[in-house]
Formats: structure tokens, C-alpha cells, sequence
């Protein structure tokens, strides 16, 4: 009797191992398919851009592809700059001095916070004419219902005149 | 809870009835051996074929100017591309070599015998289906073998009475294999996997009508019978346990052994290989269209010689059952057979020249002299085996059998 | 259907036996970053004036360990993510030697024999009883003996072009497959799992099995 039990206990061990090491196989095997369908390897070498920041003049903005998004690189006027840092933006305060690492270049993702528009640049900043934000020259949201000011994409400067937008 | 939805079901659907009398209770018999394990497999690999290939579909151009370059982007730069490519491809070998061993089976043990017909037509649609399937998907890489493959294949249908030519540009829409051919051949190879599911629920549901054979070739008596779970389920696991081995062992390690060189090489309208070759599992059909010096009669040849599997049950005039077990002269012919099989797959491999084109034309008569001897030879048996006395569980099915018909009349 | 089995494991070897024909010799290629490096930098001197490497991109040698400065050297002005492309331009190919030399990113799996047809190849240049240089495995081949086996004298030169011969090879085997190491890396993790699982299996469907009594089976009488 007692061996019967010990013999039954010894077979839903097995079974139940069993089932584990199975499952355990399933699972392992979904990864490759789920992982093929993450951005290929030539998709993420492509993280970095470099901008060359020489031809651009003071007031222009230049608008750079990266990672498939419009980034906005401006070089901007003594005039500008003093707009900037003279406010803290609105709905999502932040001074200017923590949005650019050179006061005379701002660099932001160009896509509303909102819903993901282009934003027009227009005298007072930037106006996305989907649903109405406005944002000042700093990129921060000043009306509309834009959550978040434009975000900051993580650049460096290399020398004076290159930036490369990407992990830093 | 679970108890409750599943009574709502039920009232509804026959979901724990279907189950218990399709899947888990289904009775099988007790005596069938391993050679039963490869319909399941090739269930396995059906499913495993079309999980791949949707997910290489996601990266996959069918054009002229990006295929080939896309296949080297699945291969370098997807996320595992290379691994989700060499199971595909090494699927489709595996699929046939299933196959293959699944149809030597029936023939052996005389599995398409009445009243098994309609269960062994359903598998030679399938079939069919399966290598239309293998064929226009060779295509797609866009390499050397496979523009000359489709190339050869599509002018096959020049044999086509009268309308010979309009027929095979129809089938390209163009007047070479163009981007009109690899455009339709991918939607045509993405669609037949559904309809091979299609065709492979109507195979089940004629193997649950009359249930499956058994190597003694005599219809069980109930007792004999058990459940399919848990005895066939963990029977079939083991197998596709081993069979997983082998799969691995060369989607791992020699995933290139079963691609050709030249298919390495982008496709070049202007230029042929110098020698080109279908892929192994078409081989000895390629061998015997080569082997008939007529263009029309290779064609018909070839067409009639992957049908012929569709006569047995009526070729096949034995009243002994039990195929080759019972049946010495059965027996020789199915191994003559395999042999002559493997020796038109030789052939079809080597260019054609000398000794070669005559050892082809000699195994191509024996392949059809197959179906003719077992015409002619299975009443003779027969006779034989009576006279020389048959076991008593196999008389007894015989004189059952004759009872059953002289009632009927 | 015993016989059947012996005659499927005899075909099965018989067509191993026959892919691996090539009466060339074997290479035993590496993978480690010296060797490819050195490859590299013999395909960047020797080869690249003429062949393109189209599906390798400077950036993803840096996966085989070359240092930085020197794909830097090798790419120019041309950016990272852009293919290694051949210095001679196609047209221009086609007018000196009449024929576009062939991309090299999967040579050594678009011949047969694969890798040992290439470094067969390669050190297959003789002098001929005329006078001009040959190739033992590709007879009347447009491509000029890179690695000069067909001038060497020594010993020493002959060792140093073998050598040569490996790397490239090594190196071009590397292109041709990038993955390769990683799936074989991969293979003996999943099949170590497998075996472990069909053991599994294989104890569950015995466990199974012996539920059934075997007392009143008269269908073994029928087993062969």
C-alpha cells in the first residue's frame, strides 16, 4: 500500500517535471519569434545622427530625421535667448538653462506632446496645428492641451560647430 | 466556476463531448508502433511552417530588385532573422521527409485499403497541395535555382494541348519568370498553407470516420482499442522529441547542407547554372520527366507518376490484410519500390549524360511496373497465401468479410 | 518495415556522402579576432580594389573586434552605415575585364565546396609550360594571382600565403554567415535541452504505457 502511494507520489513528480521542462521550452522558443518583430540591428545602428551646426544662421532652424522623428536644431538670436530665459514656460515649468546645453542652440524632438503632430514654427514658437498647443522658444508649452513641454533628445557637442543626437 | 461556463458551452456547442470523443477518448489502437507518430509530426511541422513563415513574412519584399537583398536582411540584421529562416527552410525538407515516411507507411502496411480510399485521396490533395506550396515558395529568395526552377517548372505547362503558350505566360504574367511571377507566387504561397489546413480537417475527419489502421491490418475489436490521452498523446510527444533532435541538429549546424550554392548567387535572367537541380524531395519525379525523351510525354510522365498513389486501392486487388506483413510478394515489390525511389532520386541529381539517362529510363519503367505488378500479382498472391494456409485471426477477417458481402447481395 | 529503416539510414548517409564530394581540401577556418582581423585587413588591401562586400557595412565589423580607428581608415569618408562597397566601379569593371567581379559577401556559400573552394582557389595559381599564370580550380579565371603563391620561392613565402589564405577566407566565411557562431553556440544549449526533455518524454510515455495490463494482449503474438 505504502509503495503504491510512493510510486503514485513518483509519477506526478515526473509528469509535473516534466509539464515545467515543456513549458519552460514553449517559452523559450517564443522569444526568437516575439524578438524578430523589435527593430532590426541596421534600424538601431541608425540611433545616432550627426548634425553639422556650421551653415546654420543665427534665427534658421534646421530640421534633422532621427529615429524617424523631426528634431528641430535652432540656432537662436540674442533676442530669442533673452525670451527664453526670462520665463519658466507654462503648464510644465523649466528654465531654459536646463533645456539647452548651449544657450545659442536648442535642440528638441519636433512632435507634439499631445498627440504626435509636427508643430509649425510661428513668431511666439512653435504652433501645432492639430489640436492648438502653442510652445515658446524653448520648446516649453505655453497653451492647448499639450501635456509636456517638446522633449529634449539625449546630443553632445563634438567640437564647436557638430552635435551627434542619440545615447550619449 | 469553470464547471458553469463550461455547462454554458456545452449547451451551446459540443465542446466537452468533441473533446472526449475526438481528441482524448478517441480509440486507437493499442498495437499501433511508431510508424503511426508521423501523421502527428506532420501536424507539428504544418504549424511550425506557418509560425515562421508569417514572422519572415514581416520582413520579406516580394520584388525583383529587393528580394534577394531582403532575404540577406532577415539573415544579418532581424532579430533572430537567421534562426526564424533556417527552421523555414529546413521545415520544408523536414515536412516531405515526414510525409514521405507517412505515405510508405499506409503503403506498407496497405493503410488505403477499402474502406480507408477517401482518407488516402484527402492526403493525395494534400500532397499536391504541399508541393505547390514547396515550390513557389523556392522562389522567393529570388536566387539562381529559384528563377531557373520556377523557369523549367513553368514551361512544364508547354505541354498543355493547343494553348501550351498563352498558358504558361498566363501563369507567369509575363513573358519571362518576372515580378509579376514572384509578386503571385508569394501571395499563392502565403495563401496554400491556409487551405492545406483546410484540407488536413477534412483528412482527420475521414480518419475518425473509419478510424486508424493498425499493422495487423484487421479492425480491432473494441477492447483492443484505448483512449487516444493518455497513451497516444505522450506516445506522439516522445516522437516529436526525437524528431525535434534531428530538426535541430541541422538547423544548428548544417543549415546550408540542403541549399544549393548557386541559390547563394542573385538571380540572372541572362544567365544559367551550369547545372540546376530541383530541391531533393522533387528529384525522382524531376528524374522521370527527364527520362522520357518526348517533351509532352516527361510532362505526363511526371504528372501521372506522383498520381499514381491514387490507384492503389483499386490497383491493389488483395483480400489478405495487412499489406507487406502478410504478403511476401507484396513485400518485395514495396522494398523494390524504395529502392527504385532513391535511385530516381540519384539520377534526377546528376546531369543528364551516358549511363545515367539509361539507368533513369530503367528506373522510371520500374516505378510504373510497380503499380502494374501489383495489379496483376495481388489476385495471384492471394491465391497462393490461401492455399497455403493464413493465420486464424486473418481467416476469420476474410470469411467476415465475405459473409458481410453475401448479405449485402 | 525494419528493413525499411536501414534502407532510409543508408540513403540518408549516402547523400551526406555525396555533398561532401568536393575533392578539395578541407580549411579549418577560425573566429577569433586576430585571425578575422587579419582577413579583413588582406580583403581591404588585396581584394577590394576589384570586389565589393555589399551586405557587410563598416559598422558591423566592429562586431568581430576591429578596432575603430582602423574601420575608420578603411571607410574614408564614407559613413559607417553605408556597405563596403568595391574601390573599381562596375562600368569601369566591365570595360578592363569584360565581367563585373563577383560581390564577396556570400562567396563561400554561393560555390561548391564552399570555404574550401575558396581557399582552394586561392592557392590554386601555377605557372604554366606557356609561361602565364593558371588556376588549378578555376581554369582561364580573370582574377590575378592576389596572393602571389604562384611567384613564391621559400619555404617561409609559401607558409606566409597559406596562412594569408586562411585569414581571408576566415574572414570572408565570417561574412557570408555573421551568425554562425552564435547558432552553433546556441544549437548545443537547445539540443543539451531536448535530449533532456525527450528523456522526460520518453520516462512519462513508459509510466504511461504500463498502466495497460499486458496479460490479455494477444496483439503481441502479431508483433514481428
Amino acid at each position: 500500500m505504502s509503495n503504491a502511494v510512493l510510486d503514485d507520489n513518483r509519477r506526478s513528480l515526473l509528469l509535473k517535471l516534466t509539464t515545467v521542462v515543456a513549458g519552460a521550452g514553449v517559452a523559450a522558443t517564443a522569444v526568437p519569434f516575439v524578438a524578430s518583430m523589435n527593430p532590426s540591428s541596421d534600424v538601431l545602428a541608425q540611433a545616432e545622427v550627426e548634425v553639422d551646426l556650421s551653415g546654420i544662421t543665427p534665427g534658421a532652424v534646421h530640421t534633422v530625421a532621427w529615429q524617424g522623428q523631426p528634431v528641430f536644431v535652432v540656432r537662436r538670436t540674442p533676442q530669442q535667448i533673452a525670451i527664453a530665459a526670462a520665463s519658466n514656460g507654462g503648464s510644465d515649468p523649466e528654465p531654459d538653462s536646463k533645456r539647452a546645453l548651449n544657450p545659442e542652440w536648442l535642440v528638441v524632438v519636433g512632435v507634439c506632446t499631445h498627440m504626435g503632430c509636427v508643430p509649425n514654427k510661428e513668431a511666439i514658437g512653435w504652433v501645432c496645428h492639430c489640436h492648438g498647443s502653442q510652445y515658446d522658444e524653448s520648446g516649453r508649452v505655453t497653451l492647448g492641451p499639450a501635456p509636456t513641454n517638446l522633449v529634449i533628445p539625449p546630443y553632445r557637442f563634438v567640437g564647436n560647430d557638430k552635435i551627434i543626437i542619440g545615447k550619449v | 466556476m469553470s464547471g458553469r461556463i463550461i455547462n454554458w458551452i456545452d449547451r451551446r456547442f459540443p465542446f466537452t463531448s468533441f473533446i472526449r470523443d475526438e481528441l482524448t477518448g478517441y480509440p486507437t489502437p493499442r498495437n499501433l508502433s511508431y510508424w503511426w507518430n508521423f501523421g502527428f509530426l506532420a501536424g507539428f511541422v504544418l504549424v511550425l511552417q506557418v509560425a515562421t513563415g508569417i514572422f519572415l513574412a514581416m520582413h520579406y519584399k516580394a520584388d525583383v530588385a529587393h528580394a534577394f537583398d531582403s532575404i540577406q536582411h532577415i539573415m544579418r540584421d532581424v532579430n533572430y532573422g537567421w534562426l526564424l529562416r533556417y527552421m523555414h527552410a529546413t521545415g520544408a525538407s523536414a515536412f516531405f521527409f515526414v510525409i514521405f515516411i507517412h505515405m510508405a507507411r499506409t503503403l506498407y502496411y496497405g493503410s488505403y485499403r477499402a474502406p480507408r480510399e477517401l482518407l488516402w485521396w484527402t492526403g493525395q490533395g494534400l500532397l499536391l497541395m504541399l508541393m505547390a506550396t514547396a515550390f513557389m515558395g523556392y522562389l522567393l529568395p529570388w536566387g539562381q535555382m529559384s528563377f531557373w526552377g520556377a523557369t523549367v517548372i513553368t514551361n512544364l505547362f508547354r505541354a498543355t494541348p493547343v494553348f501550351g503558350e498563352q498558358v504558361v505566360i498566363w501563369l507567369r504574367g509575363d513573358y519571362s519568370v518576372g515580378d509579376a511571377t514572384l509578386n503571385r507566387f508569394y501571395a499563392l504561397h502565403y495563401l496554400f498553407p491556409f487551405l492545406i489546413i483546410g484540407a488536413v480537417v477534412i483528412h482527420l475527419v475521414a480518419l475518425h470516420a473509419v478510424k486508424s489502421s493498425n499493422p495487423s491490418g484487421i479492425d480491432l475489436k473494441a477492447k483492443d482499442n484505448i483512449p487516444f490521452h493518455p497513451y497516444f498523446t505522450s506516445k506522439d510527444l516522445f516522437g516529436l522529441g526525437v524528431f525535434l533532435i534531428f530538426f535541430c541538429v541541422v538547423v544548428f549546424f548544417v543549415p546550408d547542407s540542403l541549399s544549393e550554392p548557386a541559390n547563394s548567387i542573385p538571380a540572372n535572367p541572362l544567365q544559367t547554372p551550369n547545372h540546376i537541380v530541383p530541391e531533393w524531395y522533387f528529384l525522382p519525379f524531376y528524374a522521370i520527366l527527364r527520362s522520357v525523351p518526348n517533351m509532352v510525354g516527361g510532362v505526363v510522365a511526371m504528372g501521372l507518376s506522383v498520381m499514381m498513389f491514387a490507384f492503389m486501392p483499386a490497383l491493389d486487388r488483395s483480400s489478405i490484410p495487412g499489406g507487406a506483413r502478410y504478403r511476401p510478394i507484396y513485400r518485395v515489390l514495396f522494398y523494390l519500390f524504395v529502392i527504385d525511389m532513391v535511385v530516381l532520386g540519384y539520377v534526377g541529381y546528376q546531369p543528364p549524360a551516358g549511363t545515367i539517362v539509361v539507368i533513369g529510363q530503367l528506373a522510371t519503367i520500374g516505378y510504373f511496373a510497380y503499380f502494374v505488378l501489383i495489379f496483376g500479382l495481388s489476385k495471384v498472391e492471394e491465391r497462393w497465401l490461401v492455399k497455403r494456409g493464413l493465420p486464424p485471426d486473418v481467416q476469420a477477417l476474410i470469411n467476415a468479410e465475405a459473409l458481410a458481402k453475401s448479405s449485402r447481395a | 518495415m525494419k528493413k525499411f529503416t536501414l534502407l532510409l539510414v543508408v540513403t540518408c548517409l549516402a547523400l551526406l556522402g555525396m555533398s561532401a564530394l568536393a575533392d578539395m581540401s578541407t580549411v579549418q577556418i577560425a573566429t577569433d579576432t586576430a585571425t578575422l582581423g587579419r582577413g579583413a585587413d588582406s580583403m581591404m588591401t588585396n581584394c577590394r580594389s576589384c570586389h565589393s562586400l555589399k551586405y557587410v557595412r563598416y559598422r558591423d565589423l566592429t562586431s568581430i573586434g576591429i578596432p575603430k580607428p582602423k574601420i575608420d581608415e578603411w571607410r574614408g569618408s564614407e559613413s559607417v552605415d553605408n556597405p563596403m562597397l568595391a574601390v573599381l566601379a562596375d562600368k569601369d569593371a566591365l570595360q578592363s575585364f569584360g565581367i563585373v567581379p563577383p560581390d564577396l559577401s556570400l562567396i563561400t556559400k554561393a560555390r561548391d565546396g564552399g570555404m574550401n573552394y575558396l581557399y582552394a582557389y586561392l592557392l590554386g595559381y601555377h605557372n604554366t609550360s606557356n609561361g602565364s599564370v593558371d588556376n588549378l580550380i578555376y581554369p582561364g579565371t580573370k582574377m590575378p594571382d592576389a596572393l602571389g603563391i604562384s611567384s613564391a620561392t621559400t619555404a617561409a613565402q609559401l607558409v606566409d600565403i597559406h596562412g594569408k589564405a586562411r585569414d581571408v577566407t576566415s574572414f570572408l566565411a565570417w561574412a557570408a554567415d555573421p551568425h554562425a557562431k552564435e547558432r552553433i553556440r546556441m544549437g548545443y544549449y537547445v539540443l543539451a535541452y531536448l535530449v533532456l526533455l525527450t528523456s522526460l518524454l520518453y520516462l512519462v510515455k513508459r509510466m504511461v504505457w504500463a498502466r495497460l495490463s499486458t496479460s490479455d494482449d494477444h496483439l503481441t503474438s502479431w508483433k514481428k
